[in-house]
């Protein structure tokens, strides 16, 4: 196990390095470049070629890739061309947003996804599991931001319910902290029902089948054989095993989550992560956009690699060599 | 025990010894996938509300009456802007006074275009790349999955706008290479395992053994084999597809306004909601309908080309 961890993290290492100039490269190919976008048109030909010179733009791509490397290496992201903060400081200021929505998400998708997939398994061929098994469908075959529209049309513009920008209200005078928290959680409503969509429709089908697949077993027939009632069968026996399947693809889907993020946080202005790469886009903020592609790159391959210990971990059967 | 030698049975009608269910022609392996197809009901509704969305989209300048000089797609007039749905415009028109209908039909062709040519970049890539790796193994099937692997950790759409704002002159071929170039992953794998696991078997030895080429092993004999799985994952990622040029378009990055595209659409309907949700709802539904037949249909053919899929 600790040979096979070790090796995978150095493939990891590897990958991330090889991603590393690919983005770098690829970011460069964006026409134009941050001078078009970043320099006023009246500055002076002295004035450009020095703000060139202070962002290192004048030194051949491979000269700048190193000097970025060099830095990133050393936990230096350099820094926004937009602001001149720190990209380090932008991505840790704009992460609480996100990791609220993403954890705020992934509560509410684990509990309707294991209820749905557990009632969908209990009662098959039932109502309730053509119900689940039609949802299912239309939530995968639904695009994110087509339903966070809706849902920002129907309940916050139509109907007036729940608020459908950002992550509070633009003016919090006289806010008790309590107000605060109430306001947050209003504000968390509509966002996280649009991004945990998907994870419930993919989750709640995973868990169904491995639920099928784990009653069939001799233990399942076991425990009934002792008399055990329905209920203590399927919640302590089989569902616990039925449940491993579904952590490794949680784990997955968790670590890929950037790019859902970076759809609902635009569609609901949220000032997270993914709405930061979505600015630094427009911007041409080389840096910052740097930064998000190898950090969510990094999270797809960490939490791959998660998925695969987790799996290890939890089904003493599965060893890796 | 001594080997009874029995008479010789040529002089026996052979099917006078066999149970009735034996002598029954014998279906060929295609009749029987296509019977299990075509008893999957919801599987046969997408792949005729397929059909029919193909007509549609094929016939969309006949239905239109679109001419060299009028383009009903994209024919503004602010005098009708926004009116509900009529005989001359069954859908109604958008905020501009465009015939919605004829938006969401050239929009369908957009859909289809780069849904179903990315999935063919995709496979190119998935085939040449999954078999490569699975036919040879060693170093070459080390190279390609780690290639794989890449592409398969890159964030889809964090990359695809970076690009798109790269290269993207909103033309459909464009579009088309970006979102292929991005998704054959998931082929590739998936063409890796099948050649991994035919290429043990007797019938490719025997191939062998006659002197066919890697190539023709690989393509006349294996590929043929592995097709079943393979088209299940193309016709998955077609859904796939429609989905990601939708919201590529949808935040610009995709097709252009004023091109039709059904992400281009929702993205002018938002703010015309509360009056005319229809605006919203035509594109929504087109989308939600093609991407569900088709994954509907993908699954459809998953359990018929699995003879050991039970019913579930």
């Amino acid at each position: 196990m600790a040979r096979y961890l070790i090796r995978r993290i150095v493939q990891s290492v590897v990958m991330m390095f090889v991603m590393s100039i690919i983005f770098f490269a690829l970011i460069h190919l964006i026409p134009g470049g941050p001078t078009a976008v970043l320099f006023s048109p009246h500055l002076t030909k002295a004035a450009r070629d020095n703000l060139t010179h202070v962002y290192g733009l004048d030194q051949p791509v491979y000269m700048q890739y190193l000097i970025w490397l060099g830095k990133f290496v050393r936990g230096d992201f350099g820094n926004s061309f937009v602001n001149g903060l720190t990209v380090s400081s932008e991505i840790f200021g704009r992460l609480p947003a996100t990791l609220e929505l993403l954890l705020s998400a992934l509560a509410f998708a684990l509990v309707f996804a294991i209820l749905l997939g557990v009632t969908a398994a209990v009662r098959q061929y039932s109502l309730a599991d053509y119900t689940t098994t039609v949802l299912a469908y239309v939530g995968i075959s639904m695009p994110v931001f087509a339903f966070a529209i809706i849902l920002q049309e129907v309940f916050g513009v139509k109907l007036g319910w729940l608020p459908t920008f950002s992550n509070q209200s633009p003016i919090t005078d006289g806010f008790t902290p309590f107000d605060f928290f109430l306001d947050g959680l209003v504000h968390l409503i509509l966002p996280t029902i649009a991004l945990s969509l998907l994870f419930i429709a993919v989750w709640s089908r995973y868990l169904r089948s491995s639920m099928l697949d784990v009653v069939k077993q001799d233990y399942i027939r076991t425990a009934r054989a002792k008399g055990l009632s329905s209920r203590l069968v399927f919640f302590r026996h089989a569902l616990r095993n039925a449940l491993i399947p579904l952590t490794t693809q949680v784990a997955i889907d968790v670590g890929g989550v950037f790019s859902g993020a970076v759809i609902t946080e635009t569609v609901f202005a949220w000032p997270g992560l993914g709405r930061l790469f979505y600015d630094s886009l427009e911007a041409r903020d080389y840096p910052v956009l740097l930064a998000m592609l190898m950090i969510s790159t990094a999270s797809v391959i960490f939490f791959n690699l998660v998925a695969d210990v987790l799996y290890s971990v939890l089904d003493p059967r599965i060893r890796y060599s | 025990m001594d080997i009874v030698q029995t008479e010789p049975q040529s002089n026996m009608p052979v099917s006078a010894e066999l149970t009735p269910e034996l002598t029954r022609a014998r279906k060929s392996q295609g009749r029987l996938i296509f019977e299990r197809f075509i008893r999957n009901k919801v599987a046969v509704a997408g792949f005729v509300f397929l059909v029919i969305m193909s007509a549609l989209a094929l016939l969309a300048p006949v239905i239109t009456h679109q001419t060299a000089h009028f383009d009903p797609a994209n024919h503004p007039n602010l005098d009708i802007a926004l009116v509900g749905p009529s005989l001359a415009h069954p859908l109604g028109t958008d905020a501009l006074g465009r015939d919605v209908l004829a938006r969401l039909l050239f929009g369908a062709r957009v859909s289809l275009e780069v849904g179903i040519f990315s999935m063919i970049v995709s496979l190119i890539f998935g085939l040449v790349i999954g078999s490569l790796a699975g036919y040879y193994g060693g170093w070459i099937d080390a190279v390609m999955m780690r290639i794989t692997d890449a592409f398969l950790s890159t964030p889809l759409y964090l990359v695809l706008f970076v690009l798109s704002i790269a290269f993207n002159n909103g033309k459909v071929s464009t579009v088309v290479i970006l979102i292929g170039v991005l998704s054959w992953a998931s082929a590739a794998r998936i063409v890796r395992s099948e050649f991994l696991s035919l290429k043990e078997r007797e019938f490719l030895l025997a191939a062998r053994t006659l002197g066919a080429s890697d190539l023709r092993l690989m393509f006349a004999h294996i590929l043929p084999n592995a097709a079943g799985p393979i088209l299940v994952t193309v016709t998955l990622l077609i859904g796939n597809n429609i989905i990601t040029e939708s919201v590529l378009s949808f935040f610009g990055f995709g097709l252009q306004p004023p091109q039709a595209s059904w992400g281009t659409m929702l993205n002018d309907s938002q703010s015309y909601f509360v009056t005319d949700p229809l605006l919203l709802y035509a594109p929504l539904l087109s989308i939600v309908l093609a991407v569900l037949s088709f994954n509907l249909m993908g699954d459809g053919l998953r359990d018929a080309l699995d003879p050991y899929m039970t019913q579930r």
